[in-house]
């Protein structure tokens, strides 16, 4: 603790404890328990409690207040909590019994005070604090604690509830792993005291009739093997596997959710994952006996593990399986089946009567392909999905949804009756099947895929959301599809498809609902990047109206369609006129016609968005090296310099400085590094500046000017940028340990200004403007002054001062004390009054 | 109905809305705020409570946003782009418009203060607005086949409203924050009597009987108007969007009417696309400026210009509205150090500042303020605050209470003591139940809804004929047998039932014995429990049949002598089922044996 916030800290402690007080800002009191926090974390020693009394004085005063308010002792429990999270201070705040006081049976715990969510927080939180070493651990256990504990489990308040669940996880770690003396067996297993009431507590619990005292069990044990993995977990379980069991096959209690959930945890624990036999058994019969959606996240949970026997990974399958299997069967003829699952294997009428089910169906099928998504998205599958099936079913289901479907079989034409516009089903369906892009062997299908999806693409009825999920697919599978078409030559597939797609992009392009233009932009420019290489494709979306269409929403008047077209634009002109070989259509894209207009988007647009689309494409083609030559690139830079150095949006000027370090790396790369390898002094600096073409250049095109005044932006980002590029500049024309030198030289030469710069920006650079005219006579054009700059001003200073937040000086400790003292005595009306 | 407060931050706050409403099975959340007054995920609300097994997106059928005042719709994009919920949001048209507007600004402020992290992008916002369902108002939209929302105007901001959510005969109404006094520039909220099982409604200002808001205006234009005269330069620091404008229509027909020269300036591109909002959205506002529109849009101002970071330096009075509104970074904060050491200028702050910003300590006075590189600045202009929030009072909510008539109040975002004064008051004169769980509290109400149920006619006729004439406004009660398929309900005669599922009949019958020290002839104890029914159950028709046994209605009782003992009889009473309660009240009569004087 720093002396100033010692001094204040008496003042405050005063403050809070005056009952005349209003109450101080909820968010005060949690950022000084941050404070407390952080300082006791590392420092077991008493010395925080001894070297201010204040604290002490605090507690007892609180103790002493008649009516405290809850806010006031719920942060004093708190605060005693974390201060007796050392054994040394909770022996000192134990002197003077404040403890037994705080969180004793006496203290507020019998008081009327106790009725407030926040005072039973707060002792929750304060017991979990200091929870740390044994006299806490025995002080609570021999207190009746345990007790309370165990009963605030049930608390109204959620967060009160879940808080006394974690502290019992806990507490009954912190008793075993320090208490206990002999060396671990599983068959005589002797629970220290403390752990032996609280396991105690649970196995009588589950054995309970009540159904909200095994719930609470359930979640206790799933936290406690989620997060420890010893051995002594198994004695546990041992002791109620039998009990457990019984939920599952007596169902008199309705626990399955927790229980499939507390097997799960339990799979991911080395402790039973590497068990034989009946842990596994337990899991495979609960795979068996929950209803799919029960089973749903503990099977995928399971597929997702590295280590289980392969029987139960198939059972897994077999439950995520299940729903698409029925919805294949459904859809088609009785001879024809080609089903998902072996016919042995599924048991069909459970999932049948669900799907069949109006309230159920769509929520089965949405968990079933969340799941599959999730199984998809992983890299490495320990088990093989029937692809190509799975696929089909996709199929099928989206064609229920859009009304393509309607099959004869009495669940089909139910399932189908159903899902027609179920736009949750939809979703989820287009969620998997860009998943399943990524997966060989679905290549069979492809052609009558891309009918279902033209067939969402065209239809007035698919909603904005859907049209965007149906645009991923698409994208996803036209690569596929091109993979596809390279090794099998099937051109004309491909093509076709193609036009099919920019066909209907068009009518997109230009729908009334500002959503889809935008998406129908952002679908564009991911094809264009990824399949800008390919002749067919370029010559398909040349030869359609979509290039001049992009151009026209150049002019939306929304700006984030607006920034969507500069985005496409600026990707369109990859394969107009930047593309080493010219397109094959005739070519009536100007190169000089886009790049005006998006200069002019960038100088005029009133918003933001397009205006940052616009510099970041710019860097964007810099980049590609597609401004030209090295004269072209430099006038391109200065330009787009001048224009976005006013810009009122920092992020504009941010995407100026990216383009400033990009042109730097690309010169200095271009022309090779300065030969001015070994010039300590100043003038041998200054003779070999002209000869330093880079440099030249950068004060041409007066990148100086630009990179100064931004050191001084009021918007920090923008000056960390500029310095890290000055920076990497300096390191550039200084190699090493030739800069020491010059910036001991100390004595400036006269007659550039820059002292005049480096006071400036000496004196705070975030304290004003940089003044405008230029200031004192600093030339930024002149290579001589800025070399000199360069070796002068202490970027390094500047550096660390920028780097920090804006608010950090506010979000000090002292800061912090000295707000809470400022509060005292006026009344905070203003508090209601948020935006 | 099940209702559970989920605000961000610790503590019980004021502000920050996230509720939870389960509602017939269907799971709503209502508003999505977050709380600035934190930097890391304490800002936001904690989503795991919501559910503990499953996706957010199967579990919630849809989120409502109220408007779009970051501490309703502020930790939307975080919800919807980084916790993964892809299901409906509905809010407002104005909502949508101006929404993402807030947002940006607040995540511009976020990235610009730097050392802060988990937090949106601009492209999270987009797609997360693309998510955005507008509604009308008066609109009922369908969710889905059960649930419907329908909106109604809520005064407070543009876009504001109040939601009305039904499943079935179920419903909710969230008032969101409103206002029950129209301003300068909204109308009053109005809903109309849809008498819901739950109001949830807002308690800002829950003891408190606001001086009207025109005083606050008239105090602030004098203030501005007198720092201007004596040439001093004004700081207003807002947020891009809501306040700034109230203000400005205020400022641009003051120096209309007073002919006033100092320049004002609005120092955020923003705001050009906030007034074209405005502008678009004038059904929105107040019928008076929606009549002045027609001469004059009140939002095209004449007087006010858009800012140059250059202009801070120039001599003479001015007035700046510049951003972020609680002077923690950017512009706002590099113009207060300019201006902050003339006693000639004024800052007036219009909302409310969290801890941990310059503009929270100087309304908490403090003129020495250390800043960077530990320089200490001197705060020698004035400093002012100034309230223009619009909510409703306590005389407001009552209002709202009389208007829409619930069945039950529940008060939210407000203190804990006020709103218990405020809960009193209501339960006196509604004579409703009125909640207020503490954060992270449930609050459960039962409903008692009614399911219509068919009837087949010939059930109905045969009912009917039963008894009196029916009466159409008395409810009748009715018996049948109740198949519940598909989602329908049908009551149809026992005999209908059987034969439509195919089931055959049973007769239960239940039979106890009961002893009885009697040493008389078995005709003779017959005849005695005979006179002893017939004197207590006058109402019912007791026979004695030429068999020897006893009926009362259904049950029927017979006497035989114990095989053992000759002193003792044993009657054997048994009754059907439909007689349960007369047969199990016999055999309590018959237990406590025969009364002597029938002897």
């Amino acid at each position: 603790m720093t002396r100033e916030c010692a001094l204040l800290l008496p003042g405050v402690c005063a403050a809070l404890a005056d009952p005349r007080q209003p109450g101080s800002d909820d968010t005060c009191l949690e950022k000084l328990l941050d404070w407390f926090r952080s300082m006791t974390e590392f420092d077991p020693s008493v010395s925080l409690v001894q070297d201010n009394p204040c604290l002490t004085e605090f507690i007892t005063s609180i103790l002493a207040l008649p009516e405290p308010s809850p806010s006031i002792l719920s942060f004093t429990l708190r605060l005693a909590g974390i201060l007796a999270s050392s054994e040394n201070r909770f022996q000192h705040l134990q002197q003077e019994k404040l403890l037994v006081r705080l969180f004793g049976t006496d203290g507020p715990l019998s008081s009327t005070v106790w009725e407030d969510a926040s005072v039973r927080s707060g002792w929750v939180e304060g017991v979990h604090s200091m929870m740390h070493h044994q006299p806490a651990l025995h002080f609570l256990c021999n207190g009746g604690g345990i007790e309370v504990i165990f009963a605030l489990q049930g608390d109204p308040s959620l967060f009160v509830a879940s808080a006394a669940s974690r502290l019992l996880v806990h507490m009954l770690i912190l008793s075993v792993e320090s208490e206990t003396t002999k060396p671990f067996s599983t068959k005589d297993f002797d629970w220290p005291a403390c752990a032996q009431m609280i396991v105690k507590r649970i196995e009588d619990s589950l054995q309970s009739s009540s159904a909200s005292h095994v719930e609470q069990s359930l979640k206790l044990l799933t936290s406690l093997f989620s997060s420890c993995h010893s051995r002594w977990t198994e004695v546990l379980w041992l002791g109620i596997a039998k009990q457990i069991e019984s939920f599952l096959t007596e169902e008199t209690i309705q626990v399955q959710r927790i229980l499939a959930n507390l097997l799960l945890n339990m799979a991911w624990s080395p402790v039973f994952c590497d068990s034989e036999g009946s842990f596994w058994a337990l899991v495979t019969s609960a795979l068996e006996r929950l209803t799919p959606v029960q089973a749903g996240p503990l099977a995928v949970g399971i597929l997702r593990l590295y280590k289980c026997p392969q029987d139960v990974r198939i059972q897994a399958l077999t439950v995520l399986l299940q729903p698409m299997d029925c919805i294949l069967r459904a859809a088609s003829q009785p001879l024809e089946y080609a089903g998902l699952l072996d016919e042995s294997v599924s048991d069909p009428a459970t999932v049948e009567s669900l799907l069949s089910s109006k309230s159920s169906c769509a929520s089965l099928l949405c968990q079933t392909l969340a799941h599959l998504e999730e199984l998809l998205s992983l890299m490495y599958l320990r088990v093989d999905l029937p692809y190509t099936s799975l696929l089909r079913s996709l199929m099928t289901i989206l064609q229920f949804c859009n009304g393509f479907l309607s099959p004869a079989s009495p669940l089909g034409s139910t399932i189908s009756r159903i899902l027609i516009n179920c736009i949750r089903v939809q979703r989820s369906a287009l969620d998997v099947l860009a998943a399943l892009s990524e997966r060989k062997g679905c290549d069979t299908l492809i052609g009558s895929l891309f009918d279902v999806l033209l067939a969402y693409l065209e239809s007035p009825n698919t909603t904005s959301t859907v049209l965007k999920k149906t645009f991923q697919a698409t994208s996803k599978w036209l690569v596929r599809l091109h993979e596809l078409s390279c090794s099998t030559s099937q051109w004309q597939q491909t093509e076709k498809i193609l036009a099919d797609v920019f066909l209907v992009l068009q009518k997109r392009l230009c729908s009334p609902c500002w959503e889809v233009r935008d998406s129908s932009l952002e679908f564009l420019t991911v094809l264009i990047k990824c399949l800008r290489d390919q002749d067919e494709f370029r010559q398909s979306l040349l030869s359609s109206e979509v290039p001049r269409l992009t151009e026209n929403l150049l002019e939306d008047p929304e700006s984030y369609v607006r920034a969507s077209a500069v985005t496409a634009v600026g990707h369109l002109a990859f394969i107009t006129f930047f593309a080493p070989e010219l397109p094959v259509i005739g070519n009536q894209y100007s190169k000089e016609n886009t790049v005006a207009k998006l200069q002019e988007i960038l100088s005029k647009d009133p918003e933001g968005f397009p205006r940052r689309a616009v510099i970041s494409m710019f860097t964007k083609w810099l980049r590609q090296g597609c401004t030209g030559r090295m004269e072209d690139t430099e006038r391109f830079v200065s330009r787009v310099i001048q224009t976005v150095e006013h810009d009122l949006d920092w992020e504009v000027r941010l995407g100026g400085l990216e383009l400033v370090e990009v042109f730097c790396s690309q010169t200095i790369c271009q022309l090779g590094l300065p030969r001015c390898s070994s010039v300590p002094v100043l003038s041998a600096v200054a003779s070999s500046i002209h000869q330093n073409r880079s440099l030249q250049i950068f004060c041409r095109a007066k990148l100086f000017s630009f990179l100064f005044r931004s050191l001084c932006d009021c918007d920090k980002p923008v000056g960390q940028r500029a310095c890290d590029i000055l920076f990497a500049l300096r390191g550039n024309f200084y190699p090493t340990g030739t800069l020491r030198d010059s910036q001991e030289t100390g004595e400036l030469p006269p007659g550039h200004g820059i002292a005049w710069l480096q006071r400036t920006l000496r004196q705070g650079s975030l304290a004003q403007n940089f003044p405008t005219g230029g200031g004192d006579g600093v030339d930024f054009e002149d290579p001589e002054s800025m070399m000199l700059a360069l070796g002068t001003i202490d970027l390094e200073e500047l550096h660390d001062e920028l780097n920090r937040s804006s608010d950090h000086v506010e979000k000090s400790p002292q800061s912090l004390l000295q707000d809470i003292l400022a509060t005292v005595g006026t009344i905070e009306e203003n508090e209601a009054d948020c935006y | 109905l099940v209702c559970l407060r989920l605000h961000p931050g610790a503590g019980q706050d004021v502000g920050r809305s996230c509720i939870l409403v389960s509602i017939a099975g269907k799971n709503v959340m209502l508003d999505c705020g977050m709380h600035m007054g934190y930097n890391d995920d304490r800002r936001f609300p904690d989503f795991s409570y919501i559910t503990q097994n499953g996706r957010l997106t199967d579990f919630l059928d849809c989120v409502i946003i109220s408007h779009f005042h970051l501490d309703h719709c502020g930790a939307l994009p975080y919800f919807s782009e980084m916790v993964g919920y892809d299901g409906p949001i509905y809010m407002t048209h104005p909502t949508k418009a101006i929404c993402p507007i807030l947002l940006e600004d607040y995540r511009k402020i976020t990235v610009d203060k730097k050392g802060e992290t988990n937090f949106f992008t601009s492209q999270m916002i987009k797609d997360c607005m693309k998510k955005v369902v507008a509604v009308h108002l008066h609109q009922t939209v369908q969710v889905d086949e059960e649930l419907e929302i329908k909106a109604y105007y809520a005064g407070h901001v543009l876009g504001a409203a109040m939601f009305q959510i039904k499943v079935g005969c179920e419903s909710v109404a969230y008032t969101g924050d409103y206002n029950m006094t129209p301003d300068r520039h909204l109308g009053a909220a109005w809903i109309d009597k849809c008498r819901p099982d739950l109001l949830i409604s807002e308690s800002t200002y829950a003891t408190t009987i606001r001086d009207s808001k025109r005083c606050r205006e008239r105090d602030f234009l004098k203030k501005v108007h007198e720092t201007v005269e004596r040439g001093g330069k004004v700081l207003i620091p807002v947020f891009a969007l809501g306040r700034a404008q109230e203000l400005c229509i205020l400022l641009e027909t003051f120096w209309e009417r007073m002919n006033l020269k100092a320049p004002i300036y609005f120092s955020t591109g923003l705001t050009e696309k906030a007034n074209h909002y405005y502008k678009l959205f004038i059904t929105w506002t107040n019928q008076k400026i929606r009549k002045t529109f027609v001469q004059r849009n009140m939002f095209e101002f004449k007087h006010i210009k858009a800012f140059d970071r250059a202009f801070a330096d120039n001599p003479g009075p001015m007035v700046v509205f510049a951003t972020p509104g609680m002077l923690h970074a950017g512009q706002s904060l590099q113009i207060f150090r300019k201006w902050a050491g003339n006693e000639k200028n004024m800052v007036i702050m219009p909302g409310y500042c969290v801890q941990g910003t310059v503009g929270h300590k100087i309304l908490s006075g403090q003129r020495k303020l250390e800043m960077e590189g530990r320089q200490i600045l001197e705060v020698k202009m004035q400093v002012e605050y100034m309230s223009f929030s619009a909510h409703a009072d306590a005389k407001g909510i009552m209002q709202l209470i009389r208007q829409a008539e619930p069945r039950n109040v529940l008060l939210v975002h407000g203190e804990a003591k006020k709103m218990e004064f405020l809960k009193q008051k209501i339960e006196q004169e509604f004579h409703v139940s009125c909640y207020m769980p503490a954060n992270g509290e449930t609050a459960t109400i039962f409903t008692n809804p009614s399911i219509p149920v068919d009837i087949s006619l010939g059930l109905l006729k045969r009912e009917t004929a039963i008894g009196l004439l029916p009466d159409a406004k008395k409810p009748k009660l009715m018996h049948g047998t109740l198949i519940m398929k598909d989602n329908s309900f049908r009551l149809v005669s026992p005999e209908q039932a059987l034969k439509e599922l195919g089931l055959a009949e049973h007769q239960l019958r239940f039979t106890c014995r009961v002893h009885i020290q009697d040493p008389r002839k078995e005709h003779e104890t017959v005849l005695r429990v005979y006179n002893h029914l017939k004197g207590v159950l006058k109402d019912y028709s007791v026979q004695h049949l030429p068999d020897g046994s006893i009926t009362v209605e259904s049950i029927l009782i017979q006497a035989t002598a114990h095989s053992e003992d000759q002193g003792t009889k044993v009657l054997l009473v048994s009754w059907t089922y439909q007689d349960e309660e007369l047969g199990s009240y016999l055999t309590s009569l018959l237990k406590k044996g025969l009364p002597q004087s029938t002897a």
